[in-house]
């Protein structure tokens, strides 16, 4: 007995202190690949599978195409560029081991985050590595609310989402809204900001606001608990699968009102889901997709030709955030996270899509860029009534 | 309310489809079958599968279309369900309990990433979807293609309930279930009653999968997880091993997330269907109908 208490121990002992070693070693590893020459790497943590996955490859090759342009041209200070795409799952344990492999793997900044209840957690995990983010989609203000000096957004914030929709329900004369969202945390932000306008606004009044339970198929109590308060105007912030199955089960049911949609589910699997006759007339919030901005047609080309199909959603602003990444490297003139922190600071006036860059004191674009767009033939297209 | 009841019984109706495999199998071996909400998900696959095999259907062929695939989708997981048991209870038929428990759960996790790798992790869309027209009955707004889902599920119940009642193997179950020792002594074919049993139970589950993907027209691969949670539910909450406690429990429990959701809210709705689970086996955990027990002489 004593001889296999000890054994045992022996083998306890020899076990923690091989895996502090090579937690230590990890972590040395990421910190001191500040290597001088060899590629740079750009991190990119996007949903390749799960509820969200569509958007994931549009992220992902806008993004390469970014950098296959910027290589052509001689790199950034005379070295290559690189993308290590991870996947989050839109989940945020998944996200989690996705920002760790990241920085484990020793990126120099991270160009990804979609879903915002996945991104949230890994701001830290960038934090406490130095790694500053640029993040294409994500945009609850929780993001913002960490007040974390490496984070810095290029897409409109969740409040400037609720300007834009509130300025749209005003403008489209509704008088009672419905805000339906799903309990993550970019939803909530933007069923709250829009609530707060509108009730301060005083021309709409918020008949209902409910929650869903993400990843179910059967929301025909939601939708009860919805028309019963009589809207003439639903406006859903969560993603596309449960608003594709919420446009089906609310139109079914025999409402016959105005439904909007937030960037989140703007997608073509939205009208899958639904039904192409369904969905019809859906609006929607959004910053931009490649279509709808003028004079994008070369660009489309030449994704389409890079990567044999059209751009989706957030094609154009991960393309930008690996430039605006770029930009900062070329400008402190090394990968130190302090020194990018900086000249992430000082751009000003690199041209984006959504116009001049600026960022303002809370890292965030100065104007949110918002849109509405509406389903027409089955695809998102920019809204004829659109102010 | 008319509506509330009406939505409240139709998704009740997909739970007691569900369920009632639950119960049988528990009913005949103790087990309780945490697959079995994963056989729900591989029905819906294979709807999918047929369907897309069966290229464009016309929109006026698809209530037959649907109801062709139904049978065929509920043979095959039917033997699916079968297969499970061969590979995964057999030979575990004299283990403790805990053991077959713990191999449940490990098979329910092979189908569900078995079908991840097979299918890809994203949802699909059924091929063909059943709209409908709706009217009005009492203040309730029924489609058509609620109906008929819930004509076929209550003709399967009723099938199902004939079969346990009426036929030699029906008789069969209710006397492995009594008492399994008794049984083999009496000459009845346990390993073959207990695969029928298997047959039935992944049947239904199959066509609840088809009718579900018909109706909200989106599957994926852990579709079956949270559903067969909520028929686990519904057969506690009606009495496990009771099948008429099965049907009503599954009914019930449909009502209470309709009427739960109406009341608290729709991010409350788990927590209520769950919440009610908790209070019905601290306080009547042999269920709404009781549980067949053993008889002692």
């Amino acid at each position: 007995m004593n001889k296999r208490r000890s054994a045992l121990l022996g083998a306890a002992l020899a076990t923690a202190l091989l895996t502090s070693a090579c937690g230590g070693g990890l972590l040395d590893s990421g910190g001191e690949e500040e290597s001088t020459d060899g590629p740079i790497t750009l991190g990119m943590v996007v949903p390749m599978s799960g509820s969200s996955s569509a958007i994931g490859p549009y992220m992902q090759n806008g993004a390469q195409l970014a950098i296959n342009e910027i290589n052509a041209d001689g790199g950034v200070l005379g070295r290559d560029l690189e993308l290590q795409v991870e996947d989050e799952a839109c989940d945020p344990q998944s996200a989690v081991a996705a920002a760790n492999k990241l920085v484990s793997d020793g990126v120099a900044v991270s160009v990804g985050g979609y879903c915002s209840g996945a991104t949230l957690p890994t701001l830290p995990i960038f934090e406490d590595a130095g790694i500053p983010m640029i993040i294409p989609a994500a945009n609850s203000d929780e993001l913002v609310d960490q007040e974390l000096p490496n984070v810095f957004l290029i897409n409109g914030t969740g409040s400037q989402q609720a300007d834009a929709a509130e300025a749209f329900i005003e403008s489209e004369g509704a008088s009672e809204v419905a805000l339906v969202n799903d309990n993550t945390s970019y939803s909530v932000n933007i069923a709250e900001a829009t609530r707060d306008r509108l009730e301060d606004g005083g021309v709409a009044e918020v008949a209902a606001f409910e929650s869903v339970t993400p990843g179910e198929s059967d929301y025909s109590a939601n939708v009860n608990a919805i028309l019963s308060a009589s809207p003439d105007f639903v406006y859903w912030t969560g993603y596309y699968q449960e608003g594709g199955l919420l446009v089906r089960q609310l139109r079914q049911a025999g409402y016959t009102g105005d439904i909007m949609v937030a960037d989140g589910s703007v997608d073509a699997s939205l009208v899958e889901i639904a039904g192409a006759d369904l969905a019809e007339g859906v609006y929607a919030t959004m910053t931009q997709t490649p279509d709808t901005i003028e004079g994008a047609e070369t660009w489309i080309q030449d994704y389409t030709d890079e990567f044999g199909e059209a751009p989706g959603p957030y094609s154009t602003q991960a393309y930008d955030a690996v430039r605006v990444a770029a930009q900062a490297i070329e400008d402190a003139g090394s990968t130190d996270g302090e020194e990018l922190i900086s000249a992430l600071e000082g751009i000003d006036g690199l041209d984006l899509f959504s116009g001049p860059l600026e960022f303002t004191d809370e890292h965030t674009l100065s104007s949110g860029g918002f849109v509405i767009l509406q389903v027409q033939g089955g695809t998102f297209a920019l809204a004829p009534s659109a102010s | 309310m008319s509506q509330l009841i009406w939505n409240g019984l139709f998704v009740g109706s997909f739970y007691a489809l569900i369920a009632l495999g639950y119960s049988m199998v528990y009913g005949i071996m103790k087990l309780l079958n945490f697959a079995h909400g994963d056989i729900y998900m591989l029905g819906a696959f294979t709807g999918f599968a047929v369907l897309g095999l069966a290229g464009g259907i016309p929109a006026s062929m698809s209530l037959v279309a649907l109801l062709v695939v139904l049978v065929l989708t509920m043979l095959a997981t039917g033997f699916a369900g079968v297969a499970v048991e061969r590979v995964a209870y057999r030979p575990l038929r004299g283990s403790p309990r805990l053991a077959v428990l713990i191999t449940a759960v490990g098979a329910s996790f092979a189908l569900e990433y078995g079908m991840r790798v097979a299918a890809g992790p994203n949802p699909r869309v059924f091929p063909v979807r059943l709209g409908g027209e709706s009217f009005e009955v009492l203040g309730a707004r029924i489609t058509v293609s609620q109906l008929v889902l819930m004509v076929v599920a209550v003709g399967l119940m009723a099938v199902l309930n004939a079969y346990v009642m009426r036929t030699s193997t029906g008789r069969a179950m209710r006397g492995i279930a009594l008492d399994h020792k008794a049984s083999l002594l009496m000459g009845v074919n346990v390993n073959a009653v207990i695969s029928r049993t298997f047959f039935v139970g992944s049947a239904l589950a199959g066509a609840a999968g088809v009718m579900a993907g018909a109706y909200y027209g989106r599957i994926e691969f852990l579709m079956g997880f949270v559903i067969g949670l909520k028929a686990f539910s519904a057969a506690v909450i009606g009495g496990i091993g009771n099948l008429k406690g099965a049907m009503l429990g599954g009914l019930v429990l449909g009502l209470l997330e309709s009427f739960g959701t109406y009341f608290l809210g729709g991010e409350w709705r788990d927590v209520f269907a769950f919440g009610v689970l908790i209070l019905f086996l601290t306080f009547r955990p042999t269920g709404l109908l009781g549980e067949r027990v053993t008889e002692r002489v």
